[in-house]
């Protein structure tokens, strides 16, 4: 059977048949115990789990059977984050749930082609959290509405959940490498080749945003108690709130959107992705299925969505790629030189990765703002401004990447923009050109732990400059020693996040 | 290949070369370095006692036996560092690689130098105490058993897997660099001292087990930082690893 998702926003109604159905599906899999494999809970608990903050945010019971060690080992906590396995085990994650909510649809008598609706916020007009999501009835006005959850706090803290228009963006949809490398470079559009170590810190461009930003101000954090994160804002968490899985169909919409439409991004076909973590000694995919079976899959089962039987109501590019060509005449190219171009790719990514400038020391984020300044290397900056004053000839300008490295802390929901060069005294809000870019700490507080699967290193994030330093070489301010950074936070920060950023630092990937 | 794979080579490789060469050194030509029993102390039939012990230091040299520390500590510990190394090669400017690099390798070398010092004179007391005795080895085994599966040897672990923000600009960037050495050195030590008294002890089968040794410290380095606790640490992710990619080798034909 093919099944079609759908914009929640286009079901016909905020409680059209889908929602219902799903908010029905979602009521049976919440009333069986956690010990079940195919509870909502369990479900959840693949994603993550923690069991003082699920104790803490009321969702376990200190007396609760917890499932048998096997199950556990098998199926908890195999989150992909911070890996070019990103994609692909959400992908399936996504597919094993929608069975399982399918199975109990069917069960209630609901339709056997039910399929998860998506929710695009980057659409006008529906960026609000869905209205069945909003409320804590079921539309016949009974309360107990399963798709609703408390600890929902919104970008604000106040409950009202929307995504904030002018601060998700789909720059990722622009890069023309699904992998990329944790060297400072491009992280690629769809995570870093981590090799055989077991990588999660440095995310990659699509994780990055929109789907780390989302989960953070969606979730947002307990305005009385900011280390207790929304659902949505902690990896933890996150799996037990309804509207994590519509947010994760949209961004396995956006992996098929850059899959199909021109220039067509392509999947690795490296073996150690295809076969996915378990070629390089992980723990592989699997996951609890209605009829009491484990599914165990790879990355490579996953790359055909036709064939695994679905597919999406709207692939409409929502961004289109730059061309190299427009990179290069704005870069001062003639446009015959640019016409002679042909078969160009577009966009390079060199293969010397290379650091331009760091900060020194670590930046402490608190309040509204934090300030710091990148001091470059002389030699390197020469070097990245004479690529770009030969793009015309070499065709293949650097591109220049900011990273956030070692960024620790405790609070999972908060949420920074970037900016570089911002005139004294200025309104960010009033300099797009000088965003950088913008990052939620999704999954910070585990990556802070000493002894935790990252050794305290906390997790970087690394954003594309590429168009504020050809900005700035044009306007010959490059010829500078040091570039400024302002952090922005979408909320103050208080002292008790212990927000810190390791170094930042720039790098160029070039020839 | 990816990228990625591509830098990761570029540091695995020499690196590996490296190891690969102390190995030749200590396989073929032990003697010529002045090694008796290669880099462990040679063994007296004699009583505990000053006579003894100058002896034993006429047959194993100072230097000598410093240089066969050194091609052990390269040969086994080489291959342990290519994590480490690689971040500080990413992170450092490209004219600064080589001297950071360098000064990290200097810094976690000085500590294991100084380990050595204690480790070769535990060897040292042992052999005048109870030659040719294998209770030693006995003892020495099974207080590595114990280290290797307690919640400090994880702790030391784990901390190996730290690689911290490194500073890019001199004298900063050169301090950063010689800290992370020393204290990756100790933390290394830390892990991995016991196991290494093991093939200093034995004076038959000993480059046996400095490879067996070699092989479970870097298999060991595989497995992802978790909290520690007494547990059983078997190499099961090098193993899986292997046979995952001998069989996709194979498959490929």
């Amino acid at each position: 059977m093919a099944y079609t998702r759908k914009n929640v926003w286009e079901l016909g109604g905020d409680w059209a048949d889908p929602i219902l159905w799903y908010a029905r599906g979602v009521a049976a899999m919440q009333a069986r115990p956690l010990a079940d494999p195919t509870s909502w809970r369990f479900y959840a608990a693949i994603h993550g789990m923690d069991q003082q903050l699920w104790q803490q945010l009321g969702y376990l019971s200190s007396s609760e059977p917890m499932p048998d060690n096997t199950a556990v080992q098998r199926f908890w906590t195999q989150c992909q984050h911070g890996s070019w396995y990103f994609l692909p085990w959400h992908r399936g994650y996504l597919l094993a749930f929608e069975a399982n909510i399918r199975a109990a649809v069917t069960k209630l008598g609901g339709p056997a082609d039910w399929a998860l609706p998506y929710w695009n916020y980057f659409k006008p007009n529906e960026s609000n959290l869905p209205p069945a999501f909003a409320s804590p009835n079921w539309p016949d006005g009974q309360g107990n509405n399963p798709l609703f959850v408390q600890q929902r706090y919104g970008p604000n803290n106040d409950g009202n959940v929307y995504v904030p228009l002018d601060q998700v963006t789909l720059d990722a949809m622009t890069d023309p490498d699904f992998t990329g490398v944790a060297s400072g470079g491009d992280t690629g559009f769809g995570g870093v080749d981590t090799g055989f170590e077991h990588g999660g810190q440095t995310h990659g461009r699509v994780e990055t945003q929109p789907h780390d930003w989302v989960h953070g101000l969606v979730g947002g954090g307990n305005p009385q108690n900011q280390q207790l994160p929304g659902l949505m804002s902690d990896p933890d968490t996150a799996g037990l709130d309804p509207i994590f899985w519509l947010h994760h169909a949209n961004i396995d919409r956006l992996w098929q959107v850059w899959r199909q439409n021109p220039p067509a991004g392509v999947n690795p076909t490296d073996p150690n992705w295809v076969q996915g973590p378990g070629s390089v000694g992980e723990r592989i995919y699997s996951m609890p299925m209605p009829d009491g079976t484990a599914w165990d899959y790879t990355p490579g089962s996953m790359t055909d969505l036709g064939q695994l039987g679905y597919s999406y109501d709207d692939l409409t590019p929502a961004v289109a790629p730059a061309p190299l060509s427009q990179r290069l005449l704005t870069l001062g190219a003639s446009a015959a030189a640019v016409s002679a171009m042909k078969g160009v790719p577009a966009v390079t990514s060199g293969k010397n990765v290379e650091l331009v400038g760091a900060n020194q020391g670590s930046l402490s984020i608190q309040g509204s703002e934090a300030r710091t300044s990148v001091q470059l290397d002389a030699g390197v900056r020469r070097r990245v401004a004479r690529s770009l004053a030969m793009a015309a000839e070499t065709t293949a300008p650097d591109r220049v990447f900011l990273n956030l490295e070692n960024v620790r802390g405790l609070a999972d929901s908060t949420a920074f923009r970037v900016y570089i060069n911002l005139p004294e005294g200025a309104n960010p809000a009033d300099h797009p050109e000088r965003l950088a870019g913008s990052v939620a700490l999704f999954g910070v507080r585990k990556a802070s732990r000493p002894d935790g699967e990252h050794a305290a290193q906390g997790l970087t994030f690394v954003l594309e400059i590429t168009k504020i330093v050809d900005a700035l070489h044009l306007n010959n301010t490059l010829d500078v020693d040091a570039l400024d950074v302002r952090i922005v936070p979408v909320k103050p920060v208080p002292e008790a996040a212990q927000i810190s950023i390791g170094r930042i630092s720039i790098f160029r990937q070039g020839q | 290949m990816t990228l990625a794979s591509r830098q990761r080579a570029q540091v695995r490789t020499p690196v590996l070369f490296l190891s690969a060469a102390a190995w030749i050194l200590l396989m073929a030509a032990p003697g010529s370095l002045g090694l008796s029993g290669h880099c462990t102390v040679t063994g007296l039939g004699a009583m505990l006692s000053l006579k003894s012990l100058r002896h034993l230091m006429a047959l194993n040299p100072p230097g000598s036996v410093a240089v066969g520390w050194t091609l052990m500590l390269i040969a086994m510990m080489a291959p342990v560092v290519i994590a480490p190394v690689r971040h500080i090669r990413d992170r450092s400017f490209a004219r600064r690689r080589v001297r950071a690099i360098i000064l990290f390798v200097g810094g976690y070398a000085a500590i294991w130098m100084a380990a050595g010092v204690l480790l070769l004179a535990i060897v040292l007391v042992v052999r005048l105490a109870a030659p040719e005795s294998l209770l030693p080895v006995a003892l020495v085994a099974i207080v590595a058993l114990v280290w290797q599966f307690s919640p400090v040897k994880q702790q030391c672990l784990n901390r190996c897997h730290a690689h911290p923000e490194l500073a890019a600009f001199s004298p900063a960037a050169d301090l950063g660099a010689l800290r992370f050495g020393l204290t990756h050195g100790i933390w290394c030590v830390g892990s991995c001292w016991a196991l290494m008294l093991l093939p200093l002890l034995v004076s038959r089968g000993h480059l046996a087990v400095m490879v067996l040794v070699s092989l479970c410290l870097f298999a060991e380095r595989l497995d992802r930082p978790v909290p520690p606790r007494w547990s059983w640490r078997a190499p099961n992710k090098a193993i899986r690893i292997a046979i995952a990619q001998a069989r996709m080798r194979l498959e490929r034909g």
